[in-house]
């Protein structure tokens, strides 16, 4: 098949999807990469149709989860003080050999020697269209159906690491201590249940207010109204992957 | 005759701004840094109540024209450290116009609740600071 084929064809989404169709599809994927990398097969295909800052959610009206769980990142806050990191690691007992969210830093210049330091906490974006939820040859990582959490069964988990190539955004670790991979999962079984669904452990960690976490159908929310708030910028990560993702980065 | 008057504002500010840097830019190059003139040319880190904020006296001393009297004893004690022990050493009473704040109001000095990592320097930065990049309590951790 042609990459302008490829490009034509309609996305057959997630659900019901038999093993034998996603199969083929992998197969598929071997027989034209050689390897299957990191899941974006169809990254072949030209990213013209990526659709750019407000990817995850310009054509949305009516979010497919309830509560769709969201973070807002307010980027410029971050000052790398780690203390998210450090609460993650406390309440969903994270080896210091991998990380649930972690926090990158760039350099940009602003001057002919002059560099800007900017801090970009990152995490599981819990996407719509989890390429790591497609790849699961177990279904041991599955969308959550209720809320949309990207979850993980550690009993189903075989350690393949398939989700780990799969994931753009690098947001998951192979833990030894279960045999199986870990990820963020909101803290739904610690901190997002302790507080009745109102913040996660990062979030009520970070002094400067950086994470936003939040239910996009509820137009109330901070969360909400950061991400709608006129004329400011909203971004996700890597947008031309498709995956959708619910994890938004703006300078407030 | 609005327009007239905005643009001979700018143009001053402009001339303001150009003397400013002319004169901090003749003395950065010109100059051998002294200790006792600008202060210890080694950066203040400084670690609470978050970890770490890099001042530099150079910056200020040398580069923006301050005295040693602008900031000591006043606003400062020279002795490094002694402010992180104040309870109220935050961003708040930054805000409040105490400490950094004293200057960095967005009127003398770009406004304490803008530009944070302009100071702030993150774990990242103290570690690349204090261990040589790699984190404190890296051991074998899980590596194979």
């Amino acid at each position: 098949m042609k990459v302008k084929d490829l490009e034509k064809l309609k996305n057959e989404g997630l659900e019901n999807l038999p093993s034998g169709e996603r199969r083929r599809f992998l197969q598929f994927g071997l027989s034209v990469t050689g390897v299957f990398l990191g899941g974006t097969v169809l990254s072949l295909a030209s990213a013209n149709k990526a659709q750019g800052a407000l990817g995850g959610m310009s054509p949305a009206k009516k979010f497919p989860y309830s509560p769709h769980y969201t973070m807002v990142i307010r980027q410029n806050h971050c000052i790398d003080c780690e203390r998210c990191k450090e609460a993650c690691q406390t309440t969903n007992h994270v080896p210091a050999y991998g990380y649930r969210t972690t926090i990158l830093e760039q350099a940009r210049p602003i001057g002919p020697e002059e560099n800007e330091r900017i801090f970009m906490p990152v995490l599981c974006n819990h996407c719509n269209r989890p390429p790591c939820v497609r790849v699961c040859p177990t279904t041991a990582t599955y969308k959550d159906k209720v809320t949309g959490i990207v979850m993980m069964d550690y009993k189903r988990c075989i350690g393949c690491k398939t989700c780990m190539a799969a994931c753009p955004y690098n947001a998951r670790y192979f833990k030894e201590e279960n045999r199986a991979v870990d990820k963020c999962n909101f803290c739904v079984d610690t901190k997002l249940k302790e507080s009745g669904g109102k913040t996660t452990a990062c979030a009520e960690a970070c002094p400067a207010n950086v994470r936003v976490f939040g239910d996009l159908t509820d137009s109330t929310s901070k969360a909400y109204k950061l991400i709608h708030a006129p004329e400011k910028v909203v971004w996700v990560l890597r947008p031309e992957t498709g995956a959708l993702p619910n994890v938004f980065y703006m300078n407030d | 005759m609005k327009f007239n008057d905005k643009s001979a504002q700018s143009l001053l500010t402009l001339l303001v701004f150009g003397a400013v840097l002319f004169i901090c830019g003749g003395q950065a190059v010109g100059e051998e840094y002294d200790e006792e003139t600008y202060g210890p040319e080694a950066p203040i880190i400084f670690v609470k109540p978050v970890k770490a904020v890099d001042f530099s006296h150079k910056v200020h001393t040398m580069g923006a024209g301050l005295e040693c009297d602008s900031c000591h004893d006043g606003i400062f004690q020279m002795e490094a450290g002694n402010a992180e022990q104040n309870d109220d050493f935050t961003m708040e009473s930054l805000y409040a116009g105490k400490y950094c704040g004293a200057c960095h109001d967005g009127d003398m000095a770009f406004a304490s609740n803008k530009r944070c990592t302009f100071c702030h320097i993150g774990v990242k930065g103290f570690e690349r600071l204090h261990n040589d990049g790699k984190p404190a309590d890296a051991g074998h951790g899980g590596g194979h």
